[in-house]
């Protein structure tokens, strides 16, 4: 199977504590710089949280996973909580068969994770 | 380029020209239609061109021998002024030439000739550049055809070349790639450990080629000796987990990581208890003597070699006679089914209660035949593991 849709990764600050990053296309080894560089320019405070949106994205390769587990030790490192929004239920599914459900909070939307973050 | 020529040297015609033993091949060419008919080397004026030094310059192509054998002197469009440059290449070899020509006869300048050998020195410029770039990618194609090689070669050493004889059990195992191109890191075994017990493992390493391959290489050796070391599935799972933790400390590169059953098979009067830990893997799948099928899932094992303290899981079961075992890996139960869904472990415990398989032999030839269905649905490298214990 090709995976050539790209990657976009937009940041929306939503409060001074809270942002989100909409992550959107296939997230794989080619996509995956693009992702690391935009979480490496965010600063993660103690008590902040992240969400990320991952609504749009279509796939995500073993890089993409080695990406997202990286991002929540830095969130843990820096006193920050992660949270995976929309993650469509076959990838949430490989995710939960990893044990990566234990790691991360998945929440159905963006909409919900904020909430609950609050 | 042509029109460049043309446009410098305030002809109607210009061409680049080439020129083997027989025949004049025009490869470009401007005010006349493209592609120009190959001319015979003997007739043409560009094979004159190519033989002189500096420039060929005929300022009236009536009063010049050279010239009144040219199909183009003679026909269509009715050459009289001819000039041309040759093409020559750092080592001497004269290529072709850059040709003008106009249907009037015309003198030109010095300045003029210089800029036809200069035209002339930028086509053999570019065409080295484009022979050194090909050249470079024959290279680059030659080396990732030989990492390749060699990562399919390391594949082989990866995999037992056959599963040793346990009593009172038959095993089987396949690989089945995506690709005969690119390798994946699926693995497995099964050995001896201590007094009559048998250890076992398949699983997967993340990524592809040849880094997957020595990383397969890593996890298999390390899963061996960890299990001669303290056999307890989850302490080897763990062993494995600070072995990989080790490997990637203080790179850049992304961490590595992988998924993995281990299981222990202690043989009793009437078959066998298996104690099975998974490390984030797709859980064991056994169909009972009656055809019923039960997933053997550790429930709540995480990646190996990634995360901060992992939690690794472990669940028993009994191989009685009649009884097999099927571990496999995600290329199978993420394989696409004809609908666009994903197979999943529904669909293959679905599947397998449909054709209730009764030995580790017919359990892979129904694994075998499930994916040559599943054709194109399969996106992944697929290992199969399977154990069972015949019926007296």
């Amino acid at each position: 199977m090709r995976h050539d849709h790209g990657l976009t990764v937009t940041l929306r600050p939503h409060s001074t504590r809270i942002q989100v990053l909409a992550v959107a296309g296939d997230l794989d080894h080619h996509t995956a710089p693009r992702l690391r560089a935009a979480l490496e320019e965010l600063t993660l405070a103690p008590g902040g949280a992240l969400v990320m949106d991952l609504s749009a994205l279509t796939f995500c390769d073993s890089t993409g996973i080695s990406l997202l587990v990286a991002a929540h030790q830095r969130a843990q490192d820096a006193g920050a909580a992660l949270a995976l929004a929309g993650l469509h239920s076959d990838i949430a599914h490989v995710f939960t068969i990893m044990g990566l459900d234990r790691l991360f909070s998945f929440y159905e939307s963006t909409e919900k994770a904020i909430p609950a973050l609050q | 380029m042509v029109s460049l020529a043309a446009r410098i040297l305030r002809v109607p015609i210009a061409t680049v020209t080439f020129v083997d033993d027989q025949w004049v091949h025009c490869r470009a060419a401007h005010g006349m239609p493209v592609p120009l008919r190959p001319a015979r080397r003997a007739v043409s004026l560009c094979a004159a061109a190519i033989d002189d030094d500096g420039a060929c310059v005929v300022p009236d192509t009536m009063a010049d021998p050279r010239g009144t054998a040219d199909p183009m002197v003679g026909g269509d469009p009715g050459v009289r002024f001819y000039a041309a440059a040759p093409i020559i290449t750092a080592d001497g070899h004269r290529l072709g030439s850059v040709n003008v020509m106009d249907t009037r006869p015309r003198e030109v300048d010095t300045e003029e000739v210089k800029a036809l050998q200069d035209l002339a020195a930028l086509v053999m410029g570019e065409l080295e550049l484009r022979l050194a770039a090909s050249r470079i990618v024959a290279a680059e194609r030659e080396l990732r055809a030989g990492a390749e090689r060699l990562a399919r070669t390391l594949q082989r050493t990866l995999l037992p070349p056959a599963l040793p004889q346990v009593p009172g059990l038959r095993a089987a195992a396949a690989y089945h790639p995506v690709s005969a191109d690119e390798i994946g890191g699926d693995f497995y075994d099964l050995f001896p450990l201590d007094g009559n017990r048998w250890g076992f493992f398949l699983g997967d390493v993340c990524g592809k080629g040849a880094d997957a391959a020595a990383l397969t290489s890593l996890v298999r050796y390390t899963l061996r000796a960890a299990a001669v070391y303290d056999p307890d599935p989850c302490t080897v799972l763990a062993n494995l987990d600070a072995v990989l933790q080790q490997e990637h400390s203080g790179s850049g590169t992304p961490p590595p990581y992988c998924t993995a059953l281990f299981g222990v098979l202690t043989p009793d009067p009437g078959g066998f208890t298996v104690t099975l830990a998974g490390g984030g893997h797709p859980p064991a799948m056994v169909v009972r003597k009656d055809g019923g099928v039960e997933a053997v899932r550790p429930e709540g094992g995480q990646l190996i070699g990634i995360l901060r303290d992992p939690h690794f899981a472990e669940v028993s079961t009994r191989l009685d006679a009649g009884d097999a075992l099927l571990l496999y890996t995600d290329g199978l139960t993420e394989a696409r089914t004809a609908t666009g869904s994903m197979l999943d472990e529904e669909g293959l415990a679905a599947h397998l209660a449909a054709v209730a398989p009764t030995s580790a032999d017919n359990l892979l030839a129904m694994v075998h035949k499930l994916i040559e269905t599943l054709g194109e649905g399969v996106s992944d490298d697929t290992a199969v593991l399977a154990l069972s214990v015949p019926v007296r």
